[in-house]
Parts: C-alpha cells; structure tokens; sequence
C-alpha cells in the first residue's frame, strides 16, 4: 500500500508531518510509522480502550480513527504525558494504589482518567466507573483503578 | 549514623516494582519489541470445521512481492506433534479437525503483504462429518476424529453410565479419562438419609489476556533460536521446543517480554510458535507473529466446558455420606491441559469437605469444537459449581442452615483426607465464620428466602461458596523445583535473579520483599532480573499458585545465606558469635541491644575487597518432602492448601432475568499476608474474574464456530458492574510457607459461580445448574420454573 | 471504521473527509425545529442545550452509547447510516418524528432532499440514501414543552454493550392521558420499527394499569424479532412487553 496521503498535525506537542495510507489506523500510524508503542493494540475495534489517546483534547480510540483524519488536529499520546502535571498524579496514583498488574491496558486507562480528573468529577465512584467503561483491564478487578482516580480526583 | 530502621516489610502496601514504567507507556510487550530484520509471519486457518485437505496452491502467494516464506505441512515433513498427547500437528496436512486449525503460514515484508499472501492461497475441502456433541462423539459409527491414536481403555466403564453405555458406546474418540474411588459409595448411601442428584453443564470462556498472543523466532549466526515468548513457562517450553525442532535444547534462549496477562493460557505450547520458528529457519530472518483480537477468540484455549453429574447424601445429623461424580469434557479437537482438570476436581470432590466415601469418573472426548488450556483455578471453578451447589441443596433437604451444614462438615488443621491430602494449616472454619458474620449471611438468608413468594419484581438473594486449592505449588511435575542467584554489590544494593516469572502479579515486588526482609535492607535497595533462560536458574514456571510459595522460599534461602556470610564476616570483625548480629535499615546491628555496629554498604565493600568473600549466593528450593500421589491418586499433591469463602449478594429483576452483583464478602486463608496490595488485587481481580464467569462471559460455540469473537459480544465485565467487595485475610502462618504464606493467586475466582448460583436459588427459589446466568438464561430458567409450578398447581 | 475491518464494507479507492464541511456540524434551531448536524457527536449530542431542552431522548440514548471514547467519535449522521436494528440514536428520532436531511452535488448543484425518518431505513445497513447523497442532518420538529420522553436500552451493562432490545417512548401528557403518542422498538425487527398497534393503544387513554397492560401486549405482538447470538425471539418478544410496562409506569 503506497504512503501517498501527506499529513501535518501537532503531535504531543510539537509539529508533525506523516505520510500515511488511507486506510491506515492512528493506531498504526503511531505504534509502527513513529514508534511511540505506549499507545497499546487491544482490540482494533473501539471495545477495550488500550488505545485511547487524545484527539483534540478529547479522548479517543486511536484504532478508529483514520490516521488522515488527525490532519490539522492535535494529538497526545502517553509519550506525550511524561511532563504533564495531572497525568503525573495519575500515574504516581496509579502505581501507589496497585492499579497496575500486567499494565498492558495502563496507558490507556492514565489517559482516560487524566480527563476525567480535568472535568472536575470528584471522587464520585459511579461517575469515574461510567467514565472508564470503555477500558477494559483483565486483572485488577477495577476496584484499584477507581481508587487511584478519586483519589487525584478528589485532590484536586 | 542514623537510626537503625526496624518495621518490618511483611504485610505492608508495598507498589508493584514494574508499575512506574507501566503507567508511563515505557514497558515493551512483545508486540512493542521489534528486531532487526524481521519478518511478520501470519497463519492461514482452516475455514472449514472438519474436512479433508484436498490441495493447497500456495503458488499465487509465494509469487507476491515480498513475501519471503510460505510454508504447510508438506514444507516441513520433520514437524512433529505437540501438546499433552502429542496429538497436534503445529501445521495440519490432511485433515483439519477444527476451526482455528493451521494449514499454511507466511512471513512477509510487512502486516498487509502478510494478509494479502494470505488470501492468496488456496485450499480445496472436503468436508467429514461434523461432531460438536462430546456425547454424539460417544456413539457408535461416530467419526473418528483421531483415527492415528490407540483407543483409550476405559477401566470402568459401568461407572459413566449417565453418557456412556457400556453396551452400545465407542471408545474411539475417548482422549483422556481418569478415575477415582475412596470408601464405598454404595455405603455411603445406604447410610444416607437424604440424597440429592443433579447435572451441571459448564460453558465455555477465554482468558482474554489485555496483550495478545505473540512470538518472535530469530536464529542466531551461530544457529542457535533465540525467542522471544510470552510462556508461562520458559524453562519446560525450551524443553519442548528442542523436541519439536529436534535440536539440543542448550542452543535455545527463551527471553519474555513483559507480558500482557496469563492466568494460564500460556501453559502449553501452541501451533502458532513452532510455526513462526519454521518460518524464520525458512526464511533465514528473524520473524514476529503478533495474534489479531479476532484470532485470540478463534485460536488460543478456552476454559474446559464440562458436564457434571453430581450424586452426594448426608445424614439427618448433618454428617456428609458420599459423593458420587462424573464428568463429561469435550476434549476439542486436540488435547491441552484442559482434558487434565480432572487432576484438581477430584480434589475438590473428595476433600473440601469431609466426605467418607467418594467416587469420580471422567472422560475428555475428541469433538470438533475449540480445545481447552489451563485457565486460573483449573477445572476447581467447575467442580466447586456443582459441590457448593450441593451443599445448600443437601442443607434444605434436611432442613439445616448452609453454614451450619458446611462447619459441620470442614476440614480442620492437621486433617489427611481419605485422598491423603495433609492439611497442616486449614483455615475453612474461620474462613466460613467470618464471612458469616460480616456479610450477615444468616439473617440476610432467612429474610430473602421468606421475600420469595413476596410482591415485588426486584428480588435479594446471598449465597455462599468455599474452595480449597494448591497453595504450597503443585506437584504436577516430578519436581517442582525453583532456583535463585543473588549477588550483593560492594554498595548495599542486591540483583535477584530468580527462576520465576513476573506475569503481573507482582512476584518480582514480593521476592524482592522477602529478600530485603531477610537483609534489612529498604525495597528501594534491590533490582530483580528474570524471565532470560540463559540467566535465571531453572524453574516450573507461573502456574498453580506457585510462585510466592515455590520462589519466595527459594529467594529466602539464598539472603539467609547471604546473611550468614555477612554474620560469619562480622564474628571475625567485631569478635562476637555469629547469632549476636542482625540487619537492619540498611546496617549491621547488635541483635540485643540494636547498636549500631557499621553501615551494611560499607562493611560488604569491605567483604569484597579484604575478605574474598564471593558475594553470590545460590540456592533451590524443591517441594518438601510428603507421599507424592500414586496411581489411584492417593497422596499430597502441595506443600500447602489455601481456603476461601465467599459470601455473593445479589439483585435480580424479574421480569428481565438481570442479575445484579451486589457486594462479595470474602475469606482467605492466605496463609500471612507479605504484600497487602499486592494480594488485594490478586483477590479482588479474581472475584472479577469469577463474576465474569458466573454472569457475563460466554464463549458462544455453535457447530464448532465461536460467533462472538471480539470484545462487543464477549462480555467481559466493565468498571459499572463491580461488586462492593469485603475482603478478610485468615493469616494460619503455614510452617512451610515463606514468612508463613501460601499460594493465592487462583483461589478468588473459583468460589463466585458457586456462590452466585446460591443466591439466585435464595432470591428465587429456582435453582439453575447451567452457566452463564446471562439475563435471558435466568428468564427462561424462572419462566420454565413458573410453568412448572402452574402444572403443578393444576 | 469497524465494519472495514471486519470485512464487511469493501474499501473504495476514494476516502473522503466530510470533517471541514461547517453546514455538517452544530445544533441550531431552524423555525420549529432543531438542525442536528450529521456529524454532531454523541458528546456534543449530550452537550447541546438545545437537545437537552427539546429532546432529553436523544441525551438518554447518546449516555447510553458505547463508551466515552467512542462518544467523542460517533456521529449521530454516521448511526443513522450505519442503520443497525439497534443503532442506538435510531429509536428516539424515530420517536421524535425525525427527518433526514440528505443532500447531493450531482452537477455541481447543491441539491437537498427530506424523508421522514420512519421511511429512511430498507433493512439492516441499507437506508433510503443514494450513492451520490450525504446525510447531512436530522431535523427534529420541536414539540410542545413538558412531554414524557424516555428511551430504555436493556442491556447487561449500563453502556458499551449492542441492546437485546430498546424502546423509545414520546408523548403529551394532560392530566395524566396521553395523546401525540409515539413509540419505536430497537432491534425487534431489520429496522427500527414504530409501534402503531401499541401507540393506538395508548392514544388518548389514562394511563391505567390495564391500559398498560393492553400497550404491552399489542407490543408484544407487533414486534418480528429473530433469534440470534444476542438473544432469542422469545426473549425480545417478552421483553418488548415486560420493559415497555416499565418505562409506562413512569409516565403514570
């Protein structure tokens, strides 16, 4: 398949451009053309989160998204986190509140949490569970993930 | 000098070592490790059920530019067959037995000309008759679906009445069987004053690893593989793939990426990895072979779906008299572990109570659907489903309390049952109480069970499960052996290098914690390195809640050697017997008086470079010594036992079938507690897990096609659906555990259905013996109820 | 996205990129109707004061709409045309009397068209709209104020999960009778179907328990569900009936 698409877009905060395949993925873009493999294949179908990267400000699965269609946009993935002061808290939270096992779904659920704490939800349980409905995790039983999230959550 | 630190490390949160990297996307899967070179291998699989191969046409494929390998079994007439019985043939030449069965496999430049050889290839069928049904398997005249293989004898016969009838049955298709006797049932029940019959059928489910499946082949100048692999089990895979590749095992390195979850499925070798090590020999580059989500569904093992028929008595007193079980496995179309569960029911069926006479008998047999592997609690979900279930059923026969029935009948401390598993720490009785007390069981019973026949489509119900497992390893192997290295720097700072394997459960944190325990030393003092077979010494790998046990103990003896190297020196310096000595935040004290006597650092950099004093210790540990299991089956198959109890509360709507998990109150004889995070989460993942299994997950196989192979129709549960969870620790200090624990890892998930089940009986009065307890299959299990009552009424 | 990967959608040559077209997106009121831009997310869709004001439905179905990964992506133009039984959206315009808006440059002449939404879709994946037209909107007439509206996914979970069946209920409500009665069913039939037995049935009528119970049943009977891997017909059938009952009682 020929890269015949040229795309510009802001990339974890710096400038950007690609040349990419139409059919191409985000997902595939970012793992395979750029290397930036913290952004994790779960499921390719917008089901289980492992994905989830920041389109816009806004969460995302990158697996759904056209690579073309980050053209103009902004994007943020882990990589992109390391020096942000709110995934910070999240991953330190994260880590302190054994949320983690095998990690493989981690980025994606520091990500999804790192907007449900700028939304200012609180330490509302329910309301941080339905906001990561759509991360799947196999090991923790969840309970630690909402853990860690109400507890930056509520810091704020 | 500061103040010597002297809290102990043991029962502390102590944050899983690999977690900061985790969280910040820095850990490489093995779909994040790429190698120089390499190839992507994909794998064509059957399209049809059962069919003869008539031909293959790779012509078209090997044509495409940049393809570089296309392989079947006619390009690698030396494959030889893998797994428990040696009845599966990594690519399948002429007859394909099931849907994930592998025809023929590319490596290519890249994932799309992969896909696009693929497609390419041809492959002419004629289909055989189809056999999903294990007991149409059974019957005369049935397809063989291994006509190659010896007919397994069955030694009873009689005994598998309910589906095999001696007279007018086959032993063709029978892959596996087992059977086990204690006592005299027949006396058993004569003695009985009430008996209770019932069937079970158990679904399938998958494991689900977050990280698919992976390889990555990649021959080394000289001619040596080195792999890079998410088993289990690196050092027996080595082993295996020696066979299977006829070459020495010395001459291959197995390294495991981090890894994307186990919970078992990486217990056996699979087809897809002597394939991608054929293709990279074929190709001459290295070649990685990454699963799609859809090819995880389709091609990697499955829990053991199972018919359970399950026949128990007791006397009026409350006393158990006999069990009586068989057990039916649809073996799949080749053997992994999952036809071996038999191994871990029997335990379940003859020793988690006291019951004096006891008899099981099982076969597994050849169908065409999907195989099953090993799968976190290993055939103890199933046979716990059906006991526990029992329990209450038994409890209202003779109207009895269920916890009173199940304390009536616990095993206690110091115990051999009938099957001569040695209980020398047993915590079922505390574990039954405390769960009782703090879920409120016994009221909360009585009050759902009188709301039965209440007004009101939103119904309550409690029901409660226990399980005994493995948890001292498991004496699977001949051994169950576990080795450790550990080098001390002339700076205080310790590199452990242990045979075990780190698949997220945290046991590189609690090795680490046990050494530094042992050295006084902080968490922050150690590094780990693991998961290299040509590093770390030789182990069984992350299997039956083994490793905290098995490695933890084998990590403990290598820092008191350590220790007693650093005392001896310290005799020599400080003129005082060895025993006056202690380590503590990071320095060499008095032990009576905790004076300080000089910095650890500086004292081993003194050891190093005055004393000769070869600061790398090694050390084993094997299963102590106890009457392993003979043919019959009778001996101890652990060092030690873990013990659970699980109280589910539960609301279920009416007039939809939805089952809501409420809240799960849960005891755990875990022996003693090392890390508390650590072990939560072991715990509460389980309890997820089990819900999974009990309400959610359900692996839809229909004429040997699974049709819910993705993540929207396979229903893992999501963050809404947690239960509240209540979790104690019953803390019996095992003598031989490290520190007193034992192993833990598989014990949460296997109580839930039972549990859930007994719920849904006490909110309902319906009980139903088959999972999942989807919303329409209690729907229809409560309406088939209802109009049986209305006959009955009429 | 998802059906190309499955296979169930052939890739064009050409991929076009409808994002920077401005008359696609936003919700505006247009005379006594809302405009809803094809491309309105179901998080703008949740969002929007207007939809929450004139049809809290659409919010209702948008919540319950896969996860919140998936609402920042899906458009309410991409549900419509996706036209799954159980698309999600498709049962509360259906109830909303909604029409799409579809438009084509055949020539160069931006042309438009308007079906009404009960008879944009022909089966499960195949609507009304020709190959050269877009969706471009959904307009929904705005109705009187103070209506009952209320959608109901019956689902395991409380989103990311494709309905057994779903329900759309819209109508006025005085002094407890109903009239301007709509009702659609989700995944009951290929399309999402409007219910004219059960709306006759509560047409005009005091919500009575055996007025209800008269709406179910003729629910219950107008639905043509299959069975599949979901569930069966049965089950959706006395669903349909059992879930109805309960989304009637709340408008008592």
């Amino acid at each position: 398949m020929p890269l015949d698409q040229e795309i510009e877009f802001t990339l974890n905060g710096g400038p950007r451009r690609v040349a990419v395949n139409p059919e191409m993925s985000a997902l595939t873009m970012l793992r395979e053309t750029l290397g930036l493999t913290g952004t994790k294949y779960g499921c390719g179908e917008g089901e289980c989160g492992a994905c989830t990267v920041l389109l816009d400000g806004r969460p995302v699965n990158a697996c759904l998204l056209f690579a073309v269609d980050c053209d103009g946009r902004e994007l943020v993935t882990i990589e992109g986190l390391a020096s942000d002061p709110v995934a910070g808290r999240v991953q330190q939270a994260f880590v302190e509140y054994g949320a983690v096992q095998c990690g493989f779904c981690t980025p994606g659920f520091v990500m999804q949490a790192k907007t449900l704490v700028e939304r200012h939800l609180g330490a509302d349980r329910n309301a941080i569970a339905r906001g990561i409905e759509g991360n799947l995790c196999r090991c923790t039983g969840y309970r630690k993930i909402i853990d860690a999230i109400a507890s930056v959550a509520s810091a704020k | 000098m500061g103040k010597a630190e002297t809290e102990s490390l043991i029962g502390k949160r102590i944050p899983k070592m690999d977690a900061p990297d985790k969280a910040s996307g820095k850990t490489r899967y093995i779909d994040d490790v790429n190698v120089p070179g390499q190839l992507i291998g994909r794998i064509l699989r059957s399209s049809r059920v059962h069919a003869r191969i008539k031909s293959i046409d790779t012509a078209a494929a090997r044509a495409l530019p940049g393809v570089h390998a296309v392989l079947t079994a006619a390009d690698v007439p030396d494959q030889r067959a893998i797994g428990v019985s040696k009845d599966n043939l990594p690519f399948k030449g002429d007859v394909v037995r099931s849907l994930r069965d592998e025809i023929a496999a590319v490596a290519a430049e890249t994932e799309e000309v992969a896909a696009a050889a693929l497609k390419l290839i041809r492959v002419e069928y004629e289909d055989l008759p189809l056999l999903t049904d294990p007991l149409e398997a059974l019957k005369p005249g049935a397809t063989l679906i291994h006509p190659e293989r010896e007919p397994v004898a069955l030694k009873h016969p009689e005994a598998l009445r309910p589906w095999y009838d001696p007279d007018n049955c086959q032993t063709g298709n029978i892959a596996m069987s087992f059977d086990y006797t204690q006592g005299d049932v027949a006396r058993g029940e004569a003695e009985s004053d009430a008996v209770v019959e019932d069937s079970f059928r158990l679904h399938y489910v998958t494991h689900c690893c977050m990280g698919v499946s992976g390889v990555i082949a990649d021959f080394q100048s000289n001619g040596n593989l080195l792999l890079y692999s998410n088993t289990q089990v690196p050092f027996l895979h080595r082993r295996e793939f020696a066979e299977v590749l006829g070459i020495d095992p010395g001459r291959i390195r197995i390294i495991q990426p981090p890894i994307g979850g186990g919970f078992g499925s990486k217990l056996d070798i699979y087809p897809f990895e002597p394939i991608a090590v054929f293709l990279a020999r074929a190709a001459r580059r290295p070649v990685k072979l990454i699963f799609t989500r859809e090819e995880e569904f389709i091609a990697s093992p499955t829990r053991q779906p199972v018919l359970i028929r399950l026949r128990s008595g007791v006397k009026k007193d409350g006393t158990l008299t006999f069990r009586s079980v068989t057990t039916l496995h649809d073996n799949g179309a080749y053997t992994s572990w999952g036809a071996t569960t038999p191994f871990v029911m029997m335990q379940t069926f003859s020793s988690l109570y006291r019951v004096p006479h006891c008899d099981y008998h099982t076969v597994a047999v050849y169908t065409n659907n999907p195989y099953a592997g090993s799968f976190r609690g290993y055939g103890n979900l199933q046979a716990t489903f059906a006991v526990e279930q029992h329990m209450d059923r038994l409890a209202e026969a003779i109207g009895m309390a269920p916890l009173a029935l199940r304390l009536a009948n616990a095993q206690n401390p110091g115990e051999v049952t009938p099957q001569g598993m040695h209980f020398k720490t047993c915590g079922l009785k505390e574990c039954l109480s405390t769960v009782a007390e703090r879920s409120g069981f016994e009221a909360k019973f009585r009050a759902n069970r009188d709301n039965q026949r209440m007004p009101g489509t939103l119904k309550r119900g409690i029901g409660m499960a226990s399980m005994l497992h493995v948890g001292g390893g498991a004496k699977i192997y001949p051994s169950d052996g576990c080795g450790t290295i550990l080098k001390l720097d002339d700076f205080a700072h310790v590199t452990l290098i242990t045979g075990a394997s780190e698949i997220g459960q945290g046991s590189e944190t609690v090795l680490s914690q046990l050494v530094c325990e042992e050295l006084g030393l902080p968490m922050s003092s150690i590094t780990v390195v693991n998961n290299d077979t040509d590093i770390t010494p030789w182990d069984v790998g992350v299997h039956a809640s083994r490793t905290t046990f098995i490695a933890g103990n084998s990590a403990i003896g290598a820092a008191k050697k350590a220790r007693e190297k650093i005392f001896a020196a310290a005799a020599k310096k400080f003129d005082l017997p060895a025993e006056a000595f202690a380590l503590r935040g990071g320095l060499l004290v008095r032990a009576d008086t905790g004076e300080t006597l000089i910095d650890l650092a500086k004292f081993l950099r003194s050891m190093h470079f005055s004393e000769k004093a070869e600061l790398v210790m090694t050390s084993f540990y094997y299963e102590p010594p106890s009457h392993h299991q003979d043919k019959e089956f009778k001996g101890d198959v652990s060092a030690a036992y873990a013990w659970a109890t699980q109280a589910c509360e539960i609301e279920l709507d009416t007039t939809s079938g939805m089952v809501k998990l409420l809240k799960v109150t849960g005891a755990h004889d875990v022996g003693r507690v090392l890390n508390r995070l650590g072990i939560e989460g072991q715990i509460e993942g389980g309890i997820v897990m089990g819900q999974g299994y009990a309400l959610t997950e359900d692996l839809m196989v229909k004429d040997g096609r699974i049709r819910n192979p993705g993540f929207r129709d396979y229903k893992l549960v999501t963050a809404p659906e947690i239960p509240e969870m209540d979790i104690s620790f019953i803390e019996t200090m095992d003598g031989e555990g490290p520190q007193g624990a034992k192993g833990v890892g598989e014990a949460p998930a296997i109580c839930m259905a039972a549990a859930v089940a007994n719920a849904i009986a006490n909110a309902t009065g319906v009980r139903i013996t088959e999972l999942p307890f989807t919303p329409e299959n209690v729907y229809r299990a409560l309406a088939a109820a209802r109009a049986q009552a209305g006959q009955r009424a009429a | 996205m998802p059906q190309s990967k499955a296979g169930r959608v052939a890739f064009e040559p050409l991929l076009l990129g409808l994002r920077r077209i401005p008359e696609l997106h936003g919700v505006a009121r247009d005379g006594d109707s809302l405009r809803i831009g094809a491309l309105v997310t179901m998080t703008e869709l949740m969002e929007s004061a207007l939809v929450r004001a004139h049809c809290p439905i659409l919010v209702e179905a948008a919540d319950q709409f896969a996860s919140d990964q998936v609402r920042n992506v899906a458009t309410i133009g991409g549900n419509v045309c996706n036209a799954s039984p159980a698309g999600d959206t498709l049962v509360p315009l259906l109830a909303l009397d909604a029409e799409v808006e579809l438009v084509a440059k055949p020539n160069g002449l931006l042309t438009g068209r308007r079906v009404p939404i009960g008879e944009f879709f022909k089966g499960p994946g195949k609507t009304l709209r020709a190959r050269h037209e877009i969706v471009a909107a959904l307009r929904v007439p705005i109705g009187v104020p103070g209506r009952f509206m209320r959608f109901f996914k019956l689902g395991s979970r409380p989103a990311l999960d494709i309905s057994a069946i779903s329900i759309g209920v819209c109508a006025r409500r005085d002094a407890g009778v109903l009239s301007e009665v709509r009702v659609a069913f989700g995944a009951v039939a290929p399309v999402p179907l409007r219910g004219r037995a059960t709306e006759a049935a509560l047409e005009g009528r005091q919500l009575t328990e055996a007025v209800i119970e008269t709406a179910a049943a003729a629910a219950r009977d107008e639905v043509h569900p299959i069975d599949d891997f979901r569930a069966s017909a049965w089950y959706r059938r006395e669903m349909v009936h059992n879930m109805l009952k309960k989304v009637l009682a709340d408008a008592t």
